[in-house]
Parts: C-alpha cells; sequence; structure tokens
C-alpha cells in the first residue's frame, strides 16, 4: 500500500483513533447542543476517554514499531498514554464546577483538552523527530487557546499571548536543532540517527553539540527548565485553572517522554554532553524555583515556581541515565501528576463568587469550613514536599537514590537541600488553613470536585504506602525504551 | 521556453507600469493644495485615521481561509497522483475531508459565516451572551 | 537561434496582446453597456468611437498625480506596480495556440505560450493570487476609510471565492492528470461521436459554472463589484488614486478578466482545439473564445445587480464551497470507476 501502513498495524492506532473520533464527536455535540449544556458535553468527553482507555488495555504494549518507523508501540510510550489520560480525566472532571463559576461554554474547551491530549499521545509514542514534532504542535496550540479562553479576563488573555510567543519561539528553537540533527545524520529517524552518530568520524562533532544544545534549550521550554521558565508563572497565574493543572502535569510528562526519547534513543553517544547540560540544568531549575517560590503570595504562582522545581528534580533521573533513573523518573512523574491535580482541584474549590481563590490568604481558615479538603490539601502539599508516607516521598526517595547510585552525589545532595527549602513554603498554606479565621465566601464541594479530591488524594497515599506496581511498571516500561547509553553502567 | 518566459513577462509588466507612472508624473501638473491632499470623504474635512479597529470578522475570515486553502494545496499533488494511488488515495481525501467538515459544521454553527444577522441557534446564543456580558 | 528569437517574439506578441485587451475591453464596455441601455456610447473619436481607449490614456497622462499627505508613500506607488505585475505575469502558463514550427521556419516547434511550465495551472492560480496585495496595500496605504474598508472587503471576498476556484480548477486535474496546461488543452482535442467537441465543459459542467462564478468574483467585477460599489465606497480602494497609477489598476482588472477568461478557455473549452480550423491557426479558435467569454462579463455586469455583502459572503461559503468539493469526490470517484 502506498501510504505505509498495513491493516494490521491500523489496529495497533486504535486508541488514537478513539481520540480523534471521539473530540471531533464532542465538537458537534457542542456545535448542536444549547450553550448550557456544560455537564453533557464534558460527561461525553470523559466517556471519550474511557473508550481510549479501554481501547489502550485492548491494544497494550505489543512492542512493534509501527507505520514505516514512526511510531513505537512500546510499554514506555503506554506508560506514558495511561499517564496523561488519567491526567486528562481528572482535568476534565474538577472542569465541570470551574466553567459553572466562570460561566464558560464547554465545548470548545473539551474539545481542546482532548486534541491536547492526542498530541500528546503522539509524543509519547513517537521515535520520529517530524511525528514527535506534530504530535508537539497539536498539544502546544490547543494549550495556547486554552490559555485564554477566559475571555473577560486581562490575565488569561495575557497569559494566551505570552505562551504563545514564548511556545512559538521555542518550537522554532528546538525545529532549528532537529533540521541540524536531520542534516548531519541524514534521517528524522530516532533509530537511524543514534547510528549515525555513534560514527564520531561521520559528523561533524561541533555542529553536532550545536544541534544538541538547541534540542535540549528548545524542549527545556517545554518543561519550564531554568533559565527557560519564565512563561511558567505568567501562563499558570492567567490560565483557567484546571488548564493550569494539565499544562503542569500533562504538557510536562509528554515533553518528558519526547526529551527522553530525543536524547536517549536517538543521541546516546552524545550522552556526555548532555549529561552535563541537564546537570546545570537541574540544579538552576530546583534551586530558582524553589528560592522564588518562597516568595509568592499566590497560590498559583507559587505552584508554578514549585513545579519548575519538580522538573529540576525530574531532570536528575536523565542525569543520571540508568534504567534505574528513567524508571525512577517515571514513577515521580506519575507521582506528581495526582499530587499537583490534587492540589490544584482545591483551587478550583477556592473559586466562589468574585473571588479568584488563588491567594494564599482565600485559604485561610478552610480546616474550619471544608475539614475534609483541608487534609486533602495537607496530603497533597506533604506529598509535594517530599514527607512520608506519602507518595512524593517514595518518588524522591527513588529518584535521589538513582543519583547517588550512578555517581552524581552532590545532585543528590543539592536536591535534598532543595526539599528541605521547599517545606517552608508549603506549610505556609497549612497554617493558613488550619490557623487562620475564615473570610469570604462559603466555599461550596461539589460531586465532580469531590470525585477528582478523593481519587488524586486515594493514589497519593496508596502510592506512598504500597509503591511496588507502579515501580515494577515504571521499570519494565524504562527498560522498553531500549537505549544504548546504560551499556557502559557505572 | 520555460521559466525564463515567466521572468520576461514579469520584466515587461514592471517595465510597463514603472515607465507609465514615471511618465505621467512628467508630464502631469503639479500644484497641490492642502484640500487636494486631504483624504477624500465626499467633501466632508476628514476625521481621525482611517487605520483603526476593522469587524473581527475579517479576520476571522482570514483564518478560516488559511485552513481551507490548504486542504486546497493538498489537493493539488493528490488530483495528479489519483491514478496511482487508486481507492485507497480516495479514502483517505474522502477521511481527510470528513475531518475538515467537522470544523465546516461547527464554524457554520458558531455563526462565522454570518455576515448579516445570525442564521443559527448557536450564534444567535453566542451573541445573547456577548450583549449580556458587556451589558454587565 | 531562429527558435530564441521567435520565442521572444512570441512574448512580446502576448504582452501587446493583453495591453490591446485592456483598451478593447475599455471600448467593449462602454459600448456594450450603452447599447444594452439604449444608447450611442463613444462615437466622437474615430469611427464608432474605437480611438477613445487612446484617447483616454493620453488624458491621464497629462493629469496630476495626487497622494494624500497621510499617505505611506513608498506603499502608495508599489500597489499598482504589484497589480500590474501580477496580471502580467498570471497569464505568462497560458497556453494560446498549438506547437508550430512557422511553416518550416523553424528547425523545432515551438509553442505559443510564453512560460510552458509543469506546474501551468497551480502558477496561474498563484500569482492572480498575489494580485490581493496590490488592493490591501493600495487601501491600506491611501489612509482613507473608503479605501480601506473597499481592501478588507476586496481581499475578503477574493480569499473566500479562491478555495472554490482552487477546488473547481483540481476537478480538471483530475481528469487531465497533469497540472500541465498545454497537456490539458491537448486532452481536450477530437470530439466525441464525430460531433461532440472532448470539452472538459461537458465532463464538468458544474466545476465550470463554480469557476466562471469565482473567476467573476476573484476580478471583482458586478454583480460582486464589492471593493469599489461605487454608491457605498465612493471607488473602494482606489478612491485616492488619480492619473496613471489609477489607469493602471483598472488596466491590471482587464487583464485579470482576460486571464479568468483564457483560463476557462484552456481547462474547459478545449483551448485552441476546434473544429474547420486547421491546428497551425488554432489560436484563431482559442481568440474567439476568449472574446465571447470576455462579452460574458460584460453582459453579466450591465445586466445583474449587486449582491448584498453578507449574500455574497454566506453564497460563497455556504454554496460554493461545499458545492465545489462534492463535485471535486464525485469526479474522482468517476475518474478511479472508469479507469478500473
Amino acid at each position: 500500500m502506498p501510504a505505509g501502513f498495513s491493516p494490521s498495524e491500523l489496529a495497533y492506532l486504535l486508541p488514537e483513533f478513539v481520540l480523534t473520533l471521539g473530540a471531533l464527536l464532542v465538537l458537534l455535540a457542542d456545535a448542536f447542543l444549547s450553550r448550557d449544556r456544560r455537564g453533557a458535553v464534558i460527561g461525553l468527553s470523559l466517556v471519550v476517554l474511557a473508550a481510549t482507555g479501554a481501547a489502550l488495555a485492548w491494544v497494550g504494549a505489543p512492542h512493534q514499531t509501527i507505520a514505516r518507523g514512526l511510531l513505537s508501540m512500546d510499554a514506555f510510550g503506554l506508560f506514558f498514554k495511561v499517564l496523561v489520560l488519567v491526567a486528562a480525566a481528572l482535568t476534565l472532571l474538577m472542569s465541570g464546577p470551574y466553567l459553572a463559576a466562570e460561566a464558560m461554554p464547554a465545548g470548545a474547551y473539551s474539545f481542546l483538552v482532548l486534541a491536547a491530549t492526542l498530541g500528546m499521545f503522539f509524543m509519547a509514542s513517537g521515535v520520529e523527530l517530524i511525528t514527535i514534532f506534530i504530535g508537539l504542535e497539536t498539544m502546544a496550540v490547543a494549550f495556547y487557546i486554552l490559555a485564554g479562553l477566559l475571555k473577560p479576563n486581562p490575565r488569561s488573555n495575557e497569559a494566551a499571548v505570552k505562551y504563545f510567543l514564548l511556545g512559538a519561539f521555542s518550537l522554532g528553537i528546538l525545529l532549528y536543532g532537529m533540521s541540524l540533527l536531520y542534516g548531519l545524520t541524514g534521517s528524522t529517524n530516532l533509530g537511524t540517527i543514534a547510528a549515525a552518530v555513534a560514527n564520531p568520524a561521520a559528523v561533524g562533532r561541533p555542529l553536532l553539540l550545536v544541534a544538541v544544545i538547541l534540542v535540549v534549550a528548545g524542549l527545556a521550554f517545554k518543561i519550564a527548565a531554568v533559565p527557560f521558565h519564565m512563561w511558567a508563572p505568567d501562563v499558570y497565574e492567567g490560565a483557567p485553572t484546571p488548564i493550569t493543572a494539565f499544562i503542569s502535569v500533562g504538557s510536562k510528562a509528554a515533553s518528558f517522554a519526547m526529551l527522553l526519547r530525543i536524547v536517549v534513543l536517538g543521541l546516546p553517544s552524545m550522552a556526555e554532553e548532555w549529561r552535563t547540560l541537564f546537570y546545570v540544568l537541574s540544579v538552576l531549575s530546583m534551586t530558582a524555583g524553589n528560592i522564588a517560590a518562597l516568595t509568592q503570595t499566590n497560590l498559583k504562582r507559587m505552584l508554578a515556581y514549585s513545579s519548575i522545581a519538580h522538573a529540576g528534580y525530574l531532570l536528575i533521573g536523565i542525569v543520571a541515565a540508568t534504567p534505574r533513573g528513567i524508571s525512577a523518573m517515571l514513577i515521580y512523574l506519575a507521582v506528581y501528576t495526582l499530587m499537583q491535580l490534587g492540589a490544584f482541584g482545591i483551587l478550583v474549590l477556592m473559586r466562589r463568587g468574585d473571588s479568584a481563590g488563588d491567594e494564599i490568604q482565600d485559604l485561610n481558615g478552610l480546616f474550619q469550613r471544608q475539614p475534609a479538603a483541608a487534609v486533602a490539601m495537607l496530603v497533597f502539599l506533604l506529598s509535594l514536599g517530599g514527607i512520608p508516607p506519602t507518595a512524593g516521598f517514595m518518588g524522591k526517595f527513588w529518584l535521589f537514590g538513582a543519583a547517588v547510585e550512578a555517581g552524581y552525589v552532590w545532585l543528590a545532595v543539592v536536591a535534598v537541600l532543595n526539599s528541605v527549602v521547599s517545606l517552608y513554603y508549603y506549610l505556609r498554606v497549612v497554617v493558613a488553613m488550619w490557623t487562620r479565621e475564615p473570610e469570604g465566601l462559603e466555599p461550596r464541594m461539589r460531586p465532580a470536585l469531590a470525585l477528582t479530591l478523593a481519587l488524586a488524594l486515594a493514589g497519593t497515599l496508596v502510592l506512598g504506602l504500597y509503591p511496588r506496581p507502579l515501580f515494577d511498571l515504571a521499570e519494565t516500561s524504562a527498560k522498553s525504551l531500549g537505549s544504548a547509553v546504560w551499556a557502559p553502567s557505572r | 521556453m520555460g521559466w525564463l518566459g515567466l521572468l520576461i513577462m514579469t520584466g515587461l509588466g514592471l517595465g510597463f507600469a514603472v515607465v507609465m507612472i514615471l511618465l505621467s508624473s512628467l508630464l502631469g501638473p503639479k500644484n497641490p493644495t492642502p484640500e487636494k491632499l486631504a483624504p477624500y470623504e465626499c467633501g466632508m474635512p476628514a476625521v481621525g485615521d482611517a487605520r483603526e479597529r476593522q469587524s473581527v470578522k475579517f479576520y476571522l475570515v482570514a483564518m478560516v481561509f488559511l485552513l481551507f486553502d490548504i486542504e486546497v494545496a493538498f489537493l493539488y499533488p493528490w488530483a495528479v497522483a489519483l491514478r496511482d494511488l487508486g481507492w485507497t488515495g480516495f479514502v483517505q481525501i474522502v477521511t481527510f475531508f470528513l475531518i475538515l467538515v467537522v470544523g465546516y459544521i461547527y464554524i457554520w454553527r458558531k455563526g462565522v459565516l454570518d455576515w448579516g444577522p445570525a442564521t443559527t441557534s448557536a450564534a444567535r446564543a453566542a451573541a445573547r451572551a456577548m450583549r449580556e456580558r458587556n451589558a454587565a | 537561434m531562429l527558435v530564441v528569437i521567435a520565442q521572444i517574439v512570441i512574448i512580446l506578441i502576448a504582452f501587446v496582446m493583453l495591453l490591446n485587451v485592456a483598451a478593447i475591453m475599455v471600448w467593449v464596455e462602454r459600448k456594450v453597456c450603452a447599447l444594452i441601455q439604449q444608447r450611442d456610447g463613444p462615437n466622437r473619436v474615430g469611427p464608432y468611437g474605437l480611438l477613445q481607449p487612446l484617447a483616454d490614456i493620453i488624458k491621464l497622462i497629462m493629469k496630476e498625480e495626487l497622494r494624500p499627505k497621510s499617505a505611506d508613500a513608498i506603499l502608495f506607488t508599489l500597489a499598482p506596480i504589484i497589480s500590474a505585475v501580477a496580471a502580467f505575469a498570471a497569464f505568462a502558463p497560458v497556453p494560446f495556440g498549438a506547437q508550430t514550427t512557422l511553416f518550416g521556419l523553424l528547425d523545432r516547434p515551438v509553442g505559443l505560450q510564453v512560460a510552458d511550465v509543469n506546474v501551468g495551472m497551480l502558477l496561474v492560480f498563484a500569482i492572480a493570487s498575489m494580485g490581493v496585495y496590490g488592493i490591501v496595500l493600495a487601501g491600506w496605504a491611501s489612509n482613507n476609510k473608503y479605501s480601506l474598508l473597499g481592501a478588507l472587503r476586496s481581499s475578503a471576498q477574493m480569499i473566500s471565492y479562491e478555495l472554490s476556484y482552487g477546488t473547481a480548477l483540481a476537478g480538471v486535474v483530475l481528469i487531465a492528470g497533469s497540472l500541465s496546461l498545454r497537456e490539458v488543452v491537448d486532452g481536450q482535442a477530437g470530439a466525441w461521436f464525430g460531433v461532440l467537441p472532448k470539452w472538459y465543459l461537458f465532463l464538468q459542467p458544474v466545476g465550470f459554472v463554480i469557476f466562471m462564478i469565482a473567476g467573476i468574483a476573484e476580478t471583482n467585477r458586478a454583480p460582486f463589484d464589492f471593493p469599489e460599489a461605487e454608491q457605498e465606497l465612493v471607488a473602494g480602494y482606489f478612491t485616492e488614486y488619480s492619473s496613471m497609477r489609477f489607469a493602471i489598476f483598472y488596466m491590471a482588472e482587464y487583464i485579470n478578466m482576460a486571464t479568468v477568461s483564457a483560463m476557462a478557455t484552456t481547462l474547459f473549452l478545449g483551448g485552441w482545439h476546434g473544429p474547420f480550423i486547421p491546428a497551425e491557426y488554432g489560436w484563431i479558435w482559442f481568440l474567439i473564445k476568449v472574446s465571447f467569454l470576455l462579452f460574458f462579463y460584460v453582459w453579466v455586469r450591465w445586466t445583474l445587480p449587486r449582491y448584498r455583502y453578507d449574500q455574497l459572503m454566506q453564497f460563497g461559503w455556504k454554496w460554493l464551497l461545499p458545492l465545489s468539493v462534492i463535485n471535486l469526490l464525485v469526479t474522482a470517484a468517476g475518474v478511479l470507476y472508469i479507469n478500473g
């Protein structure tokens, strides 16, 4: 067949097909339903996500490269697909109450969330530069629009414009790096690139270094690592809260998947170079993110800086670049997704009346009014800070352990020190919730939001107490990435 | 003659236009007055600048055009190669069109194509919501 | 050597013909308009007023060039030049006659065509859409409200109808299997059952109608002449233009008409092929067909009233575009079915 697909290969793409058709269905439903049927549209989107999940379970991880080497259907990709699917589902679940509070229509919103998820799917399984890039673009464009969807709010407009301009700029840098890679190796396929790069005589080393730096810089924008993080606080603050949550977890997870694929799979023989780059990025992100978070009074901005710091922690795994390091990254990403979404769920709860509810003082006395929510928030914050028995602790423990094992003791020390610093600003929120007098309107817990919080809470606690299954999954996934980097393991 | 012919033709067109404009600026009279140099507004003194904000419709139509123009650009190579692609190619382009049609129905329902009064219930609802928001 | 000279002569002939088309069409337009309105029309300058266009040109050259003080000097001058260049260049790939050796004078045949390129159809489409830059720049540079509004309307209209225009072209590409205009014309040689000429008009009737409607809208002619709707916008995008710059816009409009007519002839009406006249003189058929289409243009203009703008946009987006896409898909299915 001329298009390069055989019918049996099409079956592996079932989840993507379901998601695409479902997203189009949501768009059509929005065009024909009345504007006030938010619940129906969001419900339909959740059904689409559930169907996609079922299709994912049916396809599983056949460990096949399909579509003439464009997509790799392996456990690594599956791990990330499930992760972003869960993130998208929790995001949509908490979106219902938020959209109602903001009087926003749900149609375009749900469609764009699904479109972003579709883009992430291709970022997770793409093993060819252009496929990965198109996935990234699909996701990014959806997020640019989503960030500005609070149309009457100037902050939201600002967020969209900033995100769009810096995003386009970073994509340009990334694309330039990719085109250099293509020019040097004559292929956009990561496997072929790895083989070509492995032969240093054939490829111009200085130019290759430029390509690696450009690619890493472009990707660092997407994961909001210092010094490419400038967009994050403003975008996080301005975007609708559930979207902020989705950007901070989904976009980050998918970008890390892409990052791992490109550098670990495509550039194993440049490992020394990118290790150094990520080492620097990691230390800068952790330190700058945590220090900047200390002074924030706005909870959304604080979580933005905290997510920059988390990008720093996550980069430790890639510096180690051992199977254990990568699997620790996957574990931490899964844990981070749950706790971050939970924390943003509390922010959605605080959106009441005319108050945006994103200042720390808006949480004053939450324990008196909504004790369950306050306890949940406490768990999320402790987990973000890395206190046992939460999942955050297990994730950090495994991640820093991997760094020590790979011989990066100092990196682990910096990371632990940073975690201690971060506790200060997480606990400030706890202090506000417990010791201050409540003010403003009573926050109203809605069933959908309660369900979101309960799921995130359960995940954070269960993964903290019984992490074995997740660890096994992450290890299988990391191994399926199949790289030449860890052949000469230390 | 191939591309060179196109170049010559472009050159001839350019030369003609430039020469004619130069000729008329050489031969024509020149006695400008402030009134002559003001923008023409049917004899009334011009108020304000012309380069103001225009209806958002024009921007919308430009954006929608971009999407559909890419579709048309896609069509040409496909049309030339159709006999080789066979029914597979046909199914592929129909799939492509169906995805595009969903977007088309969406913009139709949302009133992007209405330049006069809104013609769909969704577009009327959107217009009403905007009026209410502006009033508030 | 002779071949090169012959080709350059062909280019010059095409160029001069385009200039003449503009001049003759000014006269035809006024004369036909007068006849339709039961008047005499121009009848003072030369026999039947035939020298009227010449007099117009001389008058326009001698007129004062005005440019509003607040206008953008460079763009204001550049706009008519862009329009003219796009108009001339768009005609270049159109073939107007069969290949000829000029009665054995040349050692190899040359085509009656300015630029014989294998993507001619795409080229005409691409260059013709460049004309919109001239209009938009004119409107913006003038810094006049009427000009800007006319330019915006015009560009919105042109891009809207460009979609149907391009899709209608793709239908012909499907049947011809080529983007080369010469091959498209050669595909239309001969006749079915000895009587019906093998024109694509009979295979693509819907495509032809769409092409003509979109073509009229593309050239901003009545009943789609919104950019210069004189009752609303004075003269639209060239309100501030005078003297030769104005004339060049006017000329570009007529040349664009000629290009659209020539394209319609090439794509749907068999180009230079026709009965009774030997292939060497095929260009006569070409001229006859183009002249008829140009007359049709004028006829339409003085018969139909102008649409309303919202009707124009709705018609383009809600009727013409879906129709052209359906036409294309049906054509594709037909082509595949017949070719098995």
